[in-house]
């Protein structure tokens, strides 16, 4: 759960004039001086055009010491997981990052991608309007109707130029792009070429290249991804942080840092309040309380940990605007219900049971029981 | 003259097949077992061709059939490969562990002395063998680290050293000098164990593991006596440094045995599973994946390279997940296998481990998803598989606690069917369904339970009927324990953890308390309240609430933890008056009516509860129902009707409420089920009950001449479903207007009627009849 975290934190480390100061730097330009320690010892095996082998890909994730050179980690979470994604790679299919929103999935992808090739800005945006052509190739109209058609006037996609220097190409958010659009890539996973139909030829991929997708099961307005596409990719999801403390550490340390942006007058929200949110967006996710000896229904949203990182901070600003200051069970009751309860009918059932059987037995949480019984 | 020690791991199929091979160079001409001597007679039985491991010796007292250990033993065991090598190659096999007559008679002792605060199970599973030095986690040694190999893995920098016994050991191809090197590296843990922790003979664990290394030294020694040239001992690696040379003086040893307890003991062969041999369930040398081991041992076994052996694997894993209906293509077992092979160089191994597997699978097959893996978890790599033992093997101890049971009982096992009428307040007829209902929940049918005629719940009819089959199925259920109330709990346990509906485990709670296992009232009530938790379907809630109400009310719970029971039945009651108003929007008729008896039944459970929160949640939820206009007519009707009984509506606006229902902006089809909900089966009450009468009447009259011909049809509706005589009474109290309403005022014979008197005072258990006149 890096992502969140630490992308302010390291933005905030660089000295740099803040007139002309970069918002926030490519991962292959901030941890330059990691890359180059690593490469520097690493003397295994490296597969075709990778700047590191896999072993040291690994350490730059997971963070280490080589030399005197200290490795922060990118990912905290399982090794495992990481060994799979690098594998896969090594493997030449296509990596697929899946899972809830807020995960640390883009974060991966674009460190996986500086690690392997040096360059983590070969990127492609799903949105609903991604086109084809944002995907294979576009055409310089003027090149174009002035000499027809030729490499010239051939304006290659990130995609293309990944295939044609040997390096990693990322797609971001794969599912929000309509299934027809999806579908060019079923080609270039399989054959590893590119046709370019109108020229009769084609960009066959150098050793070295590949593709990191991240997608989200979770959110509406998402596209399948079609069986045949998935078919072609090496699938690894990640898991919400695994414990409680980890979680609510990047809750708080998230709030701290978005409420001095906000400038809110407001007291750093106590722990125990982010812990109580921790607590129940954990249990409803997962389904069981977090002593292990009750099941609880889950709602349809997906109660990432952003989503509480918001709940907290909007308790905070009602808290300074509306309130005491003290963050208190009525400020975050409003926001946990509208985080919790997304489909009116069936998720209200789920929620008004968790009340009744969970927080309202569990000792000293009267209080937020009675501030969201009151709301429904 | 030639003593060879094979130090092994239990049930690893690497030492299997490098002590397969060693004895195979050595070819001695005596094999010597880490075992009980005990069981030396059952030795030949092992090669008999209907014994399919995985089976488990079984060493019991006959006289005290909770005293038993087990040894379980799989094809890819090494101990049961050196008695089939011994037995093929006609050589002399025996156990020469400490015998578990004195085993046993120690336990016992201690058992009573109170000491042995272990469960049982526990105990056992450390009595076979405490001497896993490979096996963590165990707080058996306490005076201890608890895994003394961690410090050889991690020397050679694994984390934990279960993997590096894998990886050094069991997946090793070549197996020249494996046994000498084990031996080095334990004689080597051993002294600089013995140095830091010197044993302590007052310890209870260290004193046996003592006396169980001399009794070995023992055996050898005579072995050795009696002239064999060429011995090989084979032993749990931990053990090899004892017993090897140069042995202690003899007299250490017999001081350490002397004046041990006995008891008498038996020894039979009893089918195993690959679930039990599993660690999870429990069994102290159990191992993590048995069914992946004998995929081990069997390519290892036809001679398989180490990529055949992936290759197989991922196979077996597709073949499974197509008959579950996923998909699982052969191009999918060609990148699972490529990408556990890259996992396993990323890892610096030589070969893929079944981690490697896993996570391919994962990657690959199940598009990351965990799910699936549960699957193959329990289908591959622990496996459901079954032993089989041969018909001729000694009795299991079940077999006789059944036989005691049935001299006892004066049930005797005949091949004619047979009826048998039960009168529960007899203890003996008690005891006699306990046992039949125990052995039905064991699948061991031989009485069939008939209806009874007559009314009366202390009546219970069973037909009984003795099928040799049954037999078998004793013997089958002989690894579930040694006596029918242990084995039929231990399967109770099986089953509840396997059941994941309500209906499931609400019927199998049901079969539990007739047959009365106290035991596991309480885990099954936990996994019902685990289970309702999150059960959506408000129905499924419903029928669960009648039984589980009845065993608050009225069932002996001294023994069942009657909290946890009442904490069911809150939660039960919470989420079925949070649930139903939304089950029961949109039904149509059949869905209605299920649901009204549904409704019902709750209704009379939550009164039987008497509870003053539950019946006024209870009274909202009703409340609801009947306010609502979209509600199925006999659904809103009977809500109003139940909340009338309960005086939460007063009878003026039940009237109301009835008018309401009937008015004419009503759907006539509504309208008439309605009706049909509110007087459903109240024909008697009609008549006899006057306020109900009262409300219909009131409602009645009011009604101007039009509008009552519109209702009549629906009215004649409902009331045609009322017996034939109710309809005359019905007629005949309206017929007598205000007047009916008084029907006891009739002339009577008072005299005749004082005569009666004191019989029915005695009937009704009161002392002195007090007539007032």
């Amino acid at each position: 759960m890096p992502a969140a975290k630490s992308k302010s934190t390291q933005a905030a480390k660089t000295p740099t004039d803040p007139v002309t100061a970069i918002l926030r730097q490519h991962a292959e330009e901030q941890f330059a001086t990691e890359l180059a320690a690593l490469m520097e010892v690493d003397d295994r095996q490296r597969p075709p055009n990778w700047q590191l082998s896999p072993w040291a890909v690994a350490t730059y994730l997971m963070g280490g010491t080589v030399g005197d050179t200290e490795i922060l980690p990118k990912y905290v979470g399982q090794r495992r997981l990481m060994e799979v994604a690098i594998a896969t790679l090594a493997t030449d299919r296509a990596l697929l990052l899946y899972g809830i929103p807020g995960t640390g999935k883009s974060w991966v992808s674009e460190h996986l991608a500086a690690a392997i090739s040096g360059d983590s800005t070969l990127l492609i945006q799903g949105t609903a309007g991604t086109s084809e052509e944002a995907i294979r190739y576009g055409w310089n109209y003027a090149e174009l109707l002035a000499k027809g058609p030729s490499r010239q006037a051939i304006v290659a996609s990130p995609l293309m130029n990944a295939m044609a220097a040997g390096k990693i190409a990322r797609v971001e958010e794969l599912t929000r792009m309509p299934a027809d659009v999806q579908d060019t890539l079923i080609t270039v996973l399989s054959e590893k070429t590119l046709p370019i139909a109108e020229l009769g030829e084609e960009v066959q991929a150098v050793k070295g290249f590949n593709l990191i997708a991240t997608a989200n099961n979770r959110d509406k307005g998402v596209n399948e991804l079609s069986s045949a596409l998935k078919r072609r990719f090496n699938t690894v999801i990640l898991p919400v942080p695994a414990h409680v403390d980890e979680e609510v550490q990047i809750v708080q340390k998230r709030v701290e840092s978005l409420g001095r942006a906000l400038e809110l007058p407001a007291e750093a929200p106590a722990l125990t309040e982010i812990r109580r949110i921790v607590t129940i967006f954990r249990e409803l996710r997962s389904g069981v309380t977090e002593d292990g000896k009750t099941k609880v229904k889950s709602p349809s949203g997906t109660l990432s940990t952003a989503e509480a990182i918001s709940v907290v901070s909007s308790g905070l600003a009602l808290a300074a605007h509306f309130g005491d200051g003290s963050l208190s069970a009525e400020d975050l009751a409003a926001g946990v219900y509208g985080a919790v309860v997304k489909d009116p009918v069936q998720d209200a059932v789920v929620w008004k049971e968790y009340l009744e059987t969970v927080v309202k037995a569990r000792d000293g949480w009267r209080d937020l029981y009675r501030a969201c019984r009151e709301l429904g | 003259m030639s003593v060879t020690v094979f130090g092994i791991r239990h049930h690893g199929p690497g030492s299997a097949r490098s002590l397969v091979r060693s004895l195979q160079a050595l070819r001695p001409d005596i094999v010597l077992v880490e075992g009980p001597p005990d069981a030396d007679t059952a030795i030949p039985f092992a090669t008999h061709p209907e014994m399919t491991p995985p089976v488990a010796l079984l060493v019991y007292a006959p006289d005290q059939l909770q005293q038993a250990a087990f040894y379980p033993f799989a094809q890819f065991s090494p101990e049961w490969q050196a008695l089939r090598y011994g037995l093929e190659q006609g050589v002399p096999v025996r156990f020469i562990d400490l015998p578990q007559t004195h085993r046993l008679a120690l336990k016992a002792k201690d058992e009573e002395l109170g000491t042995q605060e272990r469960e049982e199970e526990e105990a056992i599973a450390a009595e076979e063998d405490p001497e896993k030095g490979q096996d963590d986690g165990e707080p058996l040694r306490r005076s201890l680290p608890a895994d003394p190999l961690r410090w050889l893995a991690t020397a050679a920098g694994y984390s934990d050293s279960e993997r590096w016994w894998e990886h050094l050991v069991e997946q090793r191809q070549d197996s020249t000098a494996l046994f000498e090197a084990i031996l080095e590296a334990m004689t080597a843990l051993r002294e600089d164990l013995e140095t830091t922790h010197p044993p302590d003979l007052e310890n209870a664990f260290d004193r046996l593991e003592a006396q169980r290394e001399a009794y070995m030294r023992r055996m050898i020694r005579q072995a050795e006596k009696e002239g064999f040239a060429a011995i090989a001992v084979v032993c749990g690696a931990w053990h090899a440094p004892a017993l090897s040379e140069p042995l202690p003086a003899q007299k250490h040893d017999a001081a350490l045995l002397k004046g041990l307890p006995k008891l008498k003991v038996k020894a039979t062969w009893i089918p195993w599973t690959y679930g039990r041999l599993a660690n999870t369930s429990g069994y102290g040398a159990g191992i993590p994946s048995p069914g992946w081991y004998e995929h081990l041992w069997r390519s290892s076994d036809s001679n398989q390279s180490g990529s055949e052996t992936a290759i197989r694997w991922m196979t077996r894993v597709a073949r499974l997940l197509r008959e579950e209906d996923l998909d699982a293509s052969s191009a999918s077992v060609i990148e699972a296998v490529r990408l556990a092979e890259t996992l396993s160089a990323l890892r610096d191994s030589t070969a893929p481990s079944l981690m490697e597997f896993n996570e391919a699978a994962q990657t690959i097959f199940c598009f990351g998803d965990a799910t699936p893996m549960q699957l193959i978890h329990q289908k591959l790599i622990i496996s459901d598989r079954l032993g089989q033992v041969p018909p001729e093997t000694p009795l299991v101890p079940l077999q006789q606690d059944l036989q005691q049971l049935q001299k006892r009982l004066r049930l005797k096992p005949e091949a004619n069917e047979k009826q048998l009428t039960l009168d529960l307040r007899k203890p003996l007829d008690l005891e006699r369904s306990h046992l039949l209902h125990r052995l039905a929940l064991l699948t061991i049918p031989w009485g069939t339970p008939q209806s009874t005629s007559g009314k009366g719940t202390f009546k219970e009819a069973w037909e009984l009927r003795w099928y040799p089959e049954l037999s078998l199925s004793v013997i089958e259920a002989g690894h579930w324990g040694n006596t029918i109330l242990s084995a039929a709990t231990a399967s109770v346990r099986a089953q509840a953890s396997a059941a994941t509906t309500l209906a499931t485990l609400t019927g199998l709670l049901d079969q539990v308390l007739l047959a009365a296992l106290t035991e596991v009232v309480t885990p099954l009530i936990q996994q019902l309240q685990a289970i309702a938790a999150v059960a959506s379907d408000v129905a499924h809630l419903m029928a669960a609430l009648p039984a589980l109400a009845n065993v608050v009310r009225y069932r002996d719970v001294r023994q069942t933890d009657s909290a946890a029971v009442a904490q069911v039945v809150d939660g039960l009651v919470t989420r079925i008056c949070i649930g139903l108003p939304g089950a029961c929007a949109s039904l149509d008729d059949d869905a209605a009516t299920l649901m009204l008896e549904a409704i019902n039944q709750t209704h009379s459970a939550i009164r039987l509860l008497q509870q003053e929160s539950h019946l006024q949640s209870w009274s909202a939820t009703l409340q609801s129902l009947a306010d609502r206009t979209s509600m199925h007519g006999l659904i809103a009707g009977r809500s109003c009707r139940l909340l009338l009984d309960a005086g939460t509506f007063s009878p003026t606006e039940a009237a109301r409420r009835l008018g309401l229902a009937l008015s004419l902006a009503t759907e006539p089809t509504q309208a008439a089920a309605w009706v049909e909900g509110f007087l459903q089966g109240s024909g008697l009450l009609l008549i006899h009950d006057g306020a109900i009468w009262d409300v219909l009447d009131n409602w009645v009259t009011q009604l101007s001449a039009e509008t009552f011909t519109a209702l009549l049809p629906l009215l004649r509706r409902t009331f045609a479903n009322f017996t034939a005589p109710e309809r005359r009474q019905m007629g005949e109290r309206v017929r007598l207007g205000q007047q009916g309403q008084a029907p006891e005022n009739r002339d009577f014979d008072r005299d005749r009627a004082d005569n009666a008197l004191p019989l029915i005072a005695q009937l009704l258990g009161l002392s002195t009849p007090t007539v007032t006149r």
